[in-house]
Parts: C-alpha cells; structure tokens; sequence
C-alpha cells in the first residue's frame, strides 16, 4: 500500500468508526422492545421500567376521547388477549376501531401509559387475507 | 361486451405476459449459446410483445375501474360510485394487486423502450433483456397466481367499498406512481450492469448507455419522496413530513445508493476507478426497489407476524435472494477482470471527494436499513423484538446531512488528481467567510439549535461554492469577448451534466434549509373558548367559534380562527377535524397553513367540546416552503443534466487531441 493509500484507508476507518459512534449511541438512546399485547402481559414484571412499542389492534368500541382535555383512552388487543391504553395528544386520522396501532411507552403492570401513538391506516399495508 | 368478458381478457392477458416473460428471459441466452442471431431476435421481441400484453391488462383493469365494475374484487374493494374521476383512477395503484400490475406494465414498458434505444449494444442486449424479463417474469407470476387484479367476486355488489379518504390527496395520486416509476427505473441500469458482467464487457460502456435511465429513476425516486412528505405534511395531520416509518425508509434507501450511483460513475468514466463498486451499488439499488415494493405490499414491518401470513413475503424474499445471488454471483467471477487501470493520487482530490460522498450514501443508507431492520434482526439474535425510533434516524442521519453539505461545498473547489492547498486555500475564503458570516448573524439573530446552524452555515458554503465556480467559469469566457449571459448558457450548454449537477446541489441546499428551518420549530397546544387568543411566535390567534354540520356523508367539526399580526388583521384560518361516513367511520384532519416564505403557520384542531371549547395545536414551521422551492430546483437542475451536450466541432476536435496527449 502506498502512502496515499494508507492516508486514504485511514480517513476511511476513522470515518466507519464516527458512523459506528453515532449508530451504536443511537440506538442506546432510542431502543425499545418491540412486542404484542400477548408478549407484555407474558413479561409484565420484568417490563416495568422499560421503554415499550406495543402493538395491536383497538378493541372496538373501547375508544373514550375527550377532543377538548385532549385525552384518549382504548382497549389494545392482539386478539386473545387486550390491556388498556391511556394517551395524552393529537390522535391520528387512521385511528379508530379495529386499526392496528403503536402505543410507545411504559406499562405499570395493569396501564399501559403511551406518549406516541401511531395508527396504521389498513389498506396501504395488506396480507393476503384482507388483501 | 359485459364487464366479466373484459376482466377475462385482462387476466388471459397477464398470463400470457408471464409465458412470453418466461420466454424472453431463456431464449435471447439460448440464442446467444446456439450462436444464432434470428433466435436471439425472437427472444428480443418477447420484450415488444410483453409490453402489448400488459398495456392490454393495463386497459382492461381501467376499463373496470371508469365503468364501476363491482364484481371484480379490486375495484369493490377500493373505489365507489362516488368516487370521481382522477381517484377512481388512482385506484389502480392504491391497493396490492393493482400496484403490481402497474409495477409489471411500468417495467414491460420501460424493457421495450430501452430494448428499442440501446439495440446498438448488441453484445450487451440479450443479457439485459433476459434480465429485464427475467424481472417481468416474476411479478407476472405474482399477478397471475398469488394477486390478480381481475379476481371477480361471486356476487358483484352494487357500490364499492370505497378508497380511504387518507389517500384522496393530490399528494398521494401522484406519489404511488412516481415512486413506482423511480423503483422501476432501477431496473434498466442494473439490466447492462448484469449483462456487462456476463458478457465481460467490463468497460464503462454499460453506464454511458444508461446514463440518462440511471438519471431519470433518480428524479422519479426524488419526487416520490417529496411527494410523499409533502403528501405526510398537509394530509396527516401531525405537523411534520417524515417520521422515519419503514415505508419512508424503504423509499429513501434506494434513493440513497442511487445518488452515490450517479456521483461514482464520474470516477469511473473519468478515471476508470471504482468499477467494482458501481456494480455493487446498481445492484444494491434495484435490489432495495424490489425491496421497497416489498416493504410497501407485505407488512412484513408493520405487524409482528404478517411475514408469515401473507404469501407475498416469501416469494419477494426468495425473488431478492436470487437477485443477489446472481449478480453479486456474476460479479466475484469477474473479480479478476475488473481490475482499475487508474489509482487514486492524493487524498486532497476530487477522486476523493467523491469516495468520501459515496461512503456517506451508503453509510446512511445502511444506517436506514438496519433501523429498518433492527426488530427482525434483534429477534433473530436474542429472541426479543427490540425496536429503533426516530433518534436513532437521526443521530446518524444529522450528521450524516451535514457532511454531504460540507463535501457538496467542498467538492467544486478540489481539483482532479491532486489538489494543491494553497489554490484550495484561495478558493476557500470566500464561501468560508460567508458561511462564517451566516453562522454569526444567524446566532445574533437568537438561532441556538447547534444542527441547524451548522446546516445554515455548511448550506451557505456550498450554495456559495457552487456559484464561485460557475462565475469563474463565466469569467473567463467573457474574457474572450461573451457578454455575461451568454457565455453562463455556453458554459452549461458545454457541460449540462456538471451544471445541472449543480443546479441540483442548490436545490438540495435549499431542501436542507427546509428541514434545518423545521427543526426550529415551535408548537403548542391550547384550549380556546370563544373570543380568547393565544399568541404562537409573530401570531395572534383568535378562536371565533365553531361547531359541526353535516355535507354529504361527512360530518364537519370546524374552528374559525382569525390571525392577528401587530394589531393588524391578517388572515382567518379554518382547521377542520371531519368524520367521514362511509361503511365505517374515518376521521380525517383537515388542517389549516397559512404559508409564507419566512413561515408556515399550521393549525391542527384536535375537536371541539360540548361547551363549544376548541382543542388546538398551533405550529410554526419556518422555512417549509423553502423545500418545496427546492424540489423545483432540483428538478430544473435534473432537466439540465440530462440535456444533450452541446459540443461544438473545433471544440470536440480540440478535445480529442487533448485527451490523446
């Protein structure tokens, strides 16, 4: 390797390695565990001071909304199983009964307490079944 | 002719597309294997034929949608009577089945289009054109026997089941099919890449050839995404345009290893450096576009499980799988081959440069996928699905922005080969002092945000860059006597490419501004009675009052708001929050912007009380419009590059003689 090329494959590595940093300290700040309604009542003891992206569908007719203190509360359920979801902000248009959704958050053993929540609206994202 | 004979005629359509796919795929290769040129010919045509067949299932799904044929399961499923006319065509791509033909009719075209222009490539043609139908052949067989668009149902109803208000947005008519058009594109490039590699014909010949399609994919993967944001950013409601949701990444990280794409190519044309790595991008972009289709058809991201339900996931994943197989197969055959005659000579060079831009490209892009990714892979390795958000995105991603900034400043002042610092030290002063001078008064002006002033600072530098070296270039022609004007337009007219390029890059800067301006954003959130204000920056908000009726099928909840600026009246404002009434309830955000070129004032109404009290998000956005001023700057900039070059004779002559020295 000649000197250019080494000053090169320097600038290199030192530039992968900034990209690591940033990654690496990214996802620390921002990692969450990724579950189902079923797979956070299994882990609900070992789940209470984690950061939490839960996901399920809204248990029809269990949406209480209160446009105006701007408080939402709904049943999340993944079909067998369901826990209750409070949330404080601007709810989604796709949000309604029977939508999958995305609560981020934490859960005290019996609420799941959301600060984000992200509804999927259902026809842009199919499987074969409903597609 | 009753609609159930035309849908007949569709699907027979698409099945036969699939044969005649199946048939340009193996024939051109065996004609090129037998060494006889008619077999090889009629394999070419199969191209021709394809594109006839699925324009006619094209035709025939469209004849369905315009006349409400209700017993065809796809038009039931997403239009209605009441639908009008532009959304009843959008129909064709919003939903799975519809998409995938458009995908197949895009590509068939596409294939003969290139088959068509590119048939002086003749040792090349077969290969790209197995490959092109090779493609053809796999969403043909998804359309003939997983999702047909021409299902019919057993009793036909008598009203559809209607498109999702969300989608009924200009944004979202022409997003699906502008990124649909850039996915596609892909193919052409990465179709000469693949048959360069066959046939050994390693030189850049396969780029030049493609050079307009690798530029055309690109602008139509630009404005898929800036439809898309600009679609996020008026339709959903939430005051931002990106939030880092799979389907968004899916879209950017083809964008991103086609941007480094474009830049590399340079190297290789100029200084046949780089060879290995440009076929390694192609097939990295096209293999990211069937990703994003993918991503966008299958859920797989969306819900935990749907990998394993929907029978698209497996068969897109094995079509991926192959295609990496095969080129990145093709390509460690021909390691030996792709040797680079040139080397790099400094790392102070434009060579350099460019390297620098490429790993930034593909960093992000493979920071994107990771996140993307992340719960798949987290799942694999401890057994738990572990998510990223959107701070993940962004440490990398900010940064990451800012270095393209910095470089896109940087590259025009660097010399080919070997830069010498002193020149580059000249060249330097002043977009640096300007940057600097920016930087100051931005900080002056009460600018904290450390990334946007950076983004400002850097954003300057380039523009600045960019406009140092095209005046002088202007200069010294009008050294030889052309007025200013004049010798500008020779200027590009002799290289539209590197011109466009930089049309291009002030577009981008502005698009920065743009992002950089939201992240001084401000908002807040207010209940409002009758008569009371709130103040949100230069603005006086008053809620004059509200309240619901019904339109049609909608029941509309509208605040009206007045906008005050220093006691003077400025506009009335009327967020909406309706709630549409079709077979199931849609609520949809109709939110109120008053759009300045300083400021986007945006308006959300959460809903309104029993006691006429309104729940309000008041956001000012600075700068937004600045994007979208930038994605018209990028666009003039992709028209200019991709003019034909002006090359006068003397001047061509004198270049060959140059380039013979």
């Amino acid at each position: 390797m000649n000197r250019t090329n080494r000053k090169i494959f320097a600038a290199v590595v030192v530039f992968v390695l900034a990209g690591a940093y940033l990654a690496y300290s990214g996802a620390r700040s921002s990692m969450a565990y990724y579950l189902t309604v079923g797979e956070l009542l299994d882990r609900a003891g070992a789940m209470r001071q984690a950061d939490i992206r839960l996901s399920g569908t809204v248990s029809a007719g269990t949406i209480a909304h209160d446009p105006v203190a701007g408080t939402l509360a709904f049943r999340v359920t993944d079909g067998a199983r369901a826990l209750d979801v409070r949330y404080r902000g601007v709810v989604p248009d796709a949000f309604k009964d029977g939508a999958e959704v995305v609560v981020e958050g934490r859960f005290d053993g019996r609420t799941f307490t959301a600060s984000r929540l992200f509804a999927k609206c259902p026809s842009k994202f199919e499987t074969e079944d409903d597609g | 002719m009753s609609p159930g004979a035309m849908g007949e005629i569709g699907a027979l359509a698409i099945s036969m597309a699939f044969a005649v796919s199946a048939y340009g795929t193996i024939v051109p290769l065996l004609g090129v294997r037998l060494r006889r040129p008619e077999v090889v010919h009629s394999g070419l045509r199969a191209v021709y034929a394809n594109a006839l067949l699925l324009a006619v299932a094209a035709a025939a799904l469209l004849y369905a949608l315009l006349t409400r044929d209700f017993g065809n399961a796809y038009v039931a499923g997403y239009s209605s009577r009441d639908l009008g006319f532009w959304y009843t065509l959008s129909v064709f791509w919003a939903g799975q089945a519809g998409s995938l033909l458009f995908w197949a009719v895009v590509l068939a075209g596409f294939s003969a289009l290139a088959v068509w222009r590119l048939g002086h490539l003749r040792e090349l043609l077969p290969y790209a054109a197995a490959t092109l139908m090779g493609t053809s052949t796999f969403f043909t067989m998804v359309l003939t026997f997983v999702s047909s668009p021409f299902a019919r149902l057993p009793i036909a109803r008598t009203d559809g089941a209607g498109l999702n208000p969300l989608l009924q947005n200009p944004g979202m008519f022409f997003h699906p099919p502008t990124q649909y058009l850039g996915y596609v594109g892909t193919a052409v490039p990465f179709a000469f890449a693949v048959a360069a590699l066959a046939t050994r014909n390693l030189d850049d010949r396969w780029i030049r050839a493609t050079r307009r399609w690798t530029l055309l994919s690109w602008f139509f993967l630009s404005w898929g995404l800036i439809f898309g944001m600009m679609w996020a950013y008026v339709e959903l409601g939430w005051g931002g345009f990106w939030a880092w949701d799979p389907v968004e990444n899916a879209a950017l990280m083809p964008w991103l290893t086609a941007t480094a794409f474009l830049h590399s190519v340079m190297i290789q044309e100029k200084r046949d450096l780089l060879k290995v790595w440009n076929l390694v991008l192609i097939i990295l972009t096209f293999a990211l576009a069937v990703f994003g289709t993918f991503l966008t058809r299958s859920g797989v991201l969306s819900s935990v499980h749907a990998f394993a339900t929907s029978s698209l996931g497996p068969l897109f994943f094995a079509f991926i799988l192959l295609i990496l197989g095969v080129s990145f197969g093709l390509l460690f055959t021909r390691l030996g081959a792709l040797g680079s005659r040139g080397q790099l000579d400094s790392l102070i060079s434009r060579e350099s440069g460019f390297l620098f831009n490429n790993l930034i490209f593909v960093g992000a892009a493979f920071a994107v996928f990771i996140g993307t990714v992340f719960p798949i892979l987290s799942e694999a390795v401890t057994g738990l699905k572990i998510s990223v958000g959107p701070p993940f995105f962004n440490q990398i991603n900010v940064p990451i922005g800012l270095a393209l900034l910095l470089l896109m400043g940087v590259c025009p002042l660097l010399a080919w080969r070997k830069a010498s610092p002193r020149s580059l030290l000249r060249a330097f002063v002043v977009p640096g002092a300007l940057a600097a001078a920016g930087a100051v008064l931005l900080i002056a002006a009460g600018v904290r945000h450390p990334a946007a002033l950076a983004a400002f600072g850097l954003g300057l530098f380039a523009a600045a860059a960019v406009v140092q070296d095209v005046h002088r270039g202007a200069k010294v022609r009008r050294g030889h006597g052309e007025p200013y004007a004049l010798a500008l337009g020779r200027l590009a007219g002799r290289n539209p490419r590197r011109y466009g390029g930089y049309v291009v890059h002030l577009g981008i800067v502005l698009l920065f501004a743009g992002m950089a301006g939201s992240a001084l954003g401000t908002e807040r959130d207010v209940v409002l009675a009758k008569g009371e204000t709130v103040r949100a920056g230069r603005y006086t908000l008053r809620y004059d009052g509200g309240g619901s009726y019904a339109q049609g099928k909608r029941l509309i909840t509208e605040a009206a708001l007045t906008v005050f600026q220093g006691g003077r009246r400025l506009a009335e404002m009327r967020p909406q929050r309706n709630v549409h009434t079709r077979r199931e309830e849609q609520v949809m955000t109709e939110v109120a912007i008053r759009t300045t070129l300083r400021e986007d004032l945006y308006v959300i109404l959460s809903g309104i009380g029993d006691d006429g009290r309104a729940n309000l998000r008041v956001i000012i956005n600075p700068l937004m419009m600045w994007m979208w001023i930038g994605a018209g700057v990028l666009t003039l900039g992709t028209v200019l590059a991709a003019w034909p070059q002006a090359v006068p004779a003397a001047q061509a002559r004198a270049r060959l003689v140059a380039e013979a020295a």
